[in-house]
């Protein structure tokens, strides 16, 4: 398991790919810092929880998209036509699966994690501020539940259709033009730049209302499901259409 | 010729397959979405609306269709697995111009049908103000060069990194900060240009040359990086370097590439638009030069000759001094930074220096001058006039042209800074040569008339004025004469905007805040006559008033305000806010000295707007417009971070710092002060106390030495102190 899940990782990180996503993320992350995040949301300091949680937000459908990327080298035609050799090793193809899910579950964490030290070098740099222990829910509310329900969801449509991935791709920024309700305002980035404005006091502690906290439990649940129950279902597909 | 028929092969092939006229046909929709979803100008003009929004936001969406395209066909052959038998019969750089080539013309069809398409709709929508000049600039700049330039940056991404998938990821996080964070920096924002507003009225050519020039410089940027990247298109089963290695043994290839890098890099560098002054907005370096010793200032002839087709313009001022010191002085200008300058004296030519120096849309020339008792300055200058880049994201102004131009101080004569007036002021005679259709009108108590008829159906037009500066309007316009208030209000508006402007009655809604403000304050006074000039300017973001004349922005009057009946009899406000100035801010003058203070004109300005407002429009309209904005707005001012935490803004770097402080000045004048006089109103006893306050103050007994009107005499007058006015 460790083995193929280091040669799966190695196969998704060690590309130009991703060294390029990488340098297109770090550079759109420092212009969003020095263009929007500097001014601060909602009266609150470039460094809050609310503005860092803006800057993710406008991060997101990058993420969302590079994440969607590392599913092609898994679903795409050429993915399917070594699945002959893959699947004839002997290997139970749901821990393969997993195996899979992880390694881009990995890459993905790679590539929040990096935007993350490039928001903390620019807090550093700018302001001098180092307290990053108050961000921390900020960046699991923004980046987990998007990022897992992209991976789970991606699995899912990946294996029915390889272009429905690439379809996937576009729902955030079709997100961002939507008026979403406000339980789902962090889907579009307004909940970082509007609820602190409604809680009435200065400089709000973060606080997540019950609403917003169970849509991204249940996005995050969501997307742990389809990364969990997918595999299988495709065997038995697989099953089916060897049956037919 | 081998090359072109494998041009019309692709292009065949292209236009054959359903994803193609896919594409075509959504671009061809894709500008109803500027009716309804991206709608990047927000002025209320009918061209704004109806026709820069719609091809903005197809030139956006037609862009990432077309890259989508582009990255598709690209990989066609490699997705395929036909790219090995592709490479064996033609030259995969040939193969990839010939490509190239093919998406340029689709992107050219989609242009075409989408403006087959809209034609009738925009003409539909725009109504009496449509002009087929302004559609087809508009669609072919907005719409059209979007096209060329994201097939060119995909297909650039693809041929450097041969991958659909990065490819993608690089053109929708470029796309993606042309949209976002880049969608103010005028330059930057490739994929869709700034354009806030078009002008109804009058034309569009500054805002058209503009936005073709950073389509022109992009298009140069983007072909350079594509030469690059096709320099490392793959050959041989080399990699991106082996393959360059490869490919740069034809000369002329990285020639061409470089070429392209460098002249666009120096025309983004080198931009002719927008000045370079000081981002310091407090800075005040140009008004703060030493007075030349013994010397003053006797009179001046200037002599202007725009070219209306070039959006240029041509200058001699003389300018003559009177030196008493018996020593050699230096003269210094501030003039358009646009221009270039040359300068004699008596015949005699005498080095200009440029210093570099450029503030306030002003760059400062030095001349030195002989030591002579008296001298005759002549200063020849011209060129192309540069905005303020304080308004970069405002574009339109300066427009020179046969149905308009506007000539404000330094753009229309140099702006002599470090000289005393004489006994006479500064006796100024200026004379503008213009087409014959165009009006001259001195923005101010001065009266134009025409001087020379020439051969060529232009017209010389001379005025004489008294001041430093001056601003000079001129155009196609109709003259509406109005008496109100005691005085004659001459009415210059735009021939195009007649019916509007009749169908709206805007001379008894110019009346009727006439009358207000002469009922309430009392009357006005000039020094030349009871004549005030009220002038319709091209769609700005704002206006100005001066002695005797103010300004009525163009989109005050237009057909979706009158269209809105919530605005009452008078739709403009910004007119109601310039015509305010001529009592306060002109009639009664205000010291700005205390930069700490929010007292200056604009605070009674916005205070007797808002009572005009809330006389026509009712005082729900008022509060809800005027109030609980002001309220807004300080509230955000004394909320933000760097307001509340200086020490922060002052670890940021300079131009960042400058930003910041810039954005958030003049909500002390324009709201903080409006909503301490509300609340002085309310301690004073309400409407007609404060009236009748503000009546005397108006008419009060003006000090010669020192005219104006402070804040503790306001505070006085209310019987109130500075502390009881604090907004807590």
């Amino acid at each position: 398991m460790g083995k193929i899940f280091r040669y799966e990782c190695k196969r998704l990180l060690w590309n130009k790919f991703f060294a390029g996503l990488l340098l297109v993320l770090l550079f759109y992350g420092w212009q969003v810092l020095t263009g929007a995040t500097i001014l601060g949301v909602s009266h609150t300091a470039p460094f809050s929880p609310w503005s860092f949680g803006d800057y993710l937000s406008r991060m997101v459908p990058l993420l969302w998209i590079g994440s969607l990327f590392f599913l092609t080298f898994f679903t795409s035609g050429k993915a399917r036509r070594a699945a002959v050799l893959t699947d004839a090793a002997p290997m139970e193809s749901r821990r393969y699966a997993l195996v899979r899910c992880a390694a881009a579950l990995a890459g993905t964490a790679l590539l929040a994690l990096a935007v993350l030290t490039e928001a903390a070098v620019f807090y550093g740099w700018y302001f001098g501020w180092h307290s990053w222990g108050e961000l921390v829910l900020p960046a699991l509310l923004a980046l987990v539940p998007p990022l897992v329900f992209a991976l789970g969801s991606g699995w899912l449509l990946g294996r029915l259709r390889p272009w429905l991935v690439y379809v996937w791709m576009l729902i955030p920024l079709a997100l961002l033009a939507l008026p979403l309700p406000d339980a789902l305002s962090v889907w579009n980035g307004r909940f970082f730049t509007e609820f602190p404005l409604a809680l009435g006091t200065l400089d709000p502690d973060f606080v997540l209302p019950a609403s917003v906290l169970t849509v991204q439990v249940l996005l995050l649940a969501a997307g742990l499901l389809l990364l969990w129950r997918r595999p299988g279902l495709a065997r038995t597909q697989r099953r089916n259409l060897a049956g037919k | 010729m081998k090359t072109l028929r494998l041009f019309f092969l692709e292009l065949g092939r292209l236009l054959h397959g359903r994803l193609t006229w896919l594409v075509l046909l959504l671009t061809a929709v894709s500008p109803a979405a500027g009716l309804v979803l991206y709608k990047p100008a927000d002025a209320a003009t009918m061209l704004s609306m109806y026709l820069a929004n719609p091809a903005l936001a197809g030139g956006a969406a037609g862009g990432i269709l077309f890259a989508l395209l582009t990255v598709f066909e690209l990989d066609r052959a490699r997705r395929s697995r036909t790219e090995v038998l592709t490479d064996a019969v033609v030259s995969p750089h040939a193969m990839a111009l010939v490509r190239l080539l093919a998406m340029l013309t689709a992107a050219g069809l989609a242009t075409v049908l989408t403006m087959l398409v809209w034609f009738p709709v925009s003409r539909w929508l725009i109504g009496a103000v449509f002009t087929g000049t302004d559609y087809v600039l508009a669609y072919l700049l907005f719409l059209g060069l979007a096209l060329p330039l994201a097939i060119l940056t995909a297909g650039a991404a693809y041929q450097f990194t041969r991958r659909t998938d990065l490819s993608l990821v690089l053109f929708a996080a470029f796309a993606g900060l042309s949209l976002t964070v880049w969608a103010d920096d005028w330059q930057l924002c490739w994929l869709n240009p700034c354009v806030w507003a078009m002008s109804d009225d009058f034309t569009n050519f500054r805002l058209f040359r503009t936005a073709a020039y950073v389509r022109l410089t992009w298009l140069g940027i983007l072909a350079g990086v594509w030469a690059v990247s096709y320099l490392c298109i793959r050959r041989y089963g080399k990699g991106p370097l082996g393959s360059l290695a490869r490919s740069v043994r034809r000369v002329w290839r990285p020639v061409i590439a470089l070429a392209l890098l460098a002249c666009s890099g120096t025309a983004y560098a080198a931009q002719p638009f927008f000045d370079n002054s000081n981002p310091d907005l407090s800075a005040m370096h140009l008004y703060e030069l030493d007075y030349a010793e013994g010397v003053t200032f006797l009179d001046r002839t200037v002599q202007v000759y725009p070219d209306t087709r070039a959006g240029t313009l041509e200058g001699r001022a003389v300018y003559r001094f009177q030196n008493t010191s018996g020593e050699a002085w230096t003269v210094y200008f501030g003039v358009d930074p646009g221009y270039d300058l040359t300068a004699s004296v008596d015949g005699a030519a005498v080095p200009a220096v440029r210093t570099g120096y450029e503030e306030s849309n002003m760059a400062l020339w030095e001349i030195a001058l002989p030591a002579d008792q008296e001298i005759e300055l002549t200063l020849e200058y011209g060129g192309f006039p540069r905005d303020w880049n304080l308004s970069s994201t405002m574009q339109g102004d300066p427009e020179i042209s046969e149905i308009y131009l506007c000539l404000e101080n330094q753009r229309l004569f140099p702006y002599l800074l470090n000289v005393l007036p004489g006994e006479e002021g500064y006796p100024t005679t200026v004379e503008i040569t213009l087409p014959g259709a165009m009006l001259a009108i001195p923005f101010g108590t001065s009266q134009a008339e025409v001087v020379a008829e020439h051969a060529d159906g232009t017209r010389t037009w001379r005025y004489a004025s008294n001041s430093t500066g001056g601003i000079l309007y001129a155009g196609d316009y109709v003259r509406q004469d109005i008496e109100a208030g005691g005085i004659t209000i001459e009415f210059y508006y735009g021939r195009k905007h007649q019916a509007v402007m009749e169908a709206a009655g805007a001379a008894d809604a110019v009346r009727a805040v006439v009358d207000y403000c002469t009922e309430h304050y009392g009357a006005l006074s000039f020094g030349t006559g009871d004549t005030l000039k009220l002038i319709q300017s091209r769609v700005a973001g704002g206006g100005y008033a001066v002695d005797g004349a103010s300004l009525l922005n163009e989109d005050n009057f237009t057909t979706v305000n009158l269209d809105d009946r919530s605005k009452g009899a008078v739709p403009g406000e910004t007119f109601i806010h310039e015509l305010v100035h001529q009592w306060w801010g002109l009639g009664n003058m205000f010291d700005v000295g205390d930069e700490t203070s929010p007292w200056s004109s604009e605070g009674l300005t916005v205070y007797t707007t808002y009572r005009i407002v809330k006389e026509l429009y009712g005082s729900d309209y008022a509060q809800k417009y005027y109030v609980d904005q002001w309220q807004r707005d300080v509230d955000d001012y004394y909320l933000n971070f760097y307001v509340r935490h200086p020490e922060y803004l002052e670890k940021l770097p300079e131009t960042e710092r400058l930003n910041i402080a810039g954005s958030l000045s003049g909500v002390r004048h324009y709201s903080e002060m409006p909503l301490k006089l509300l609340k002085a109103e309310q301690l004073v006893g309400g409407e007609a106390a404060m009236d009748q306050i503000l009546h005397n103050l108006f008419n009060r007994e003006i000090d010669p030495m020192y005219p104006y009107l402070t804040y503790q005499e306001f505070l006085d007058a209310c019987h109130l102190t500075e502390e009881e006015l604090d907004l807590g």
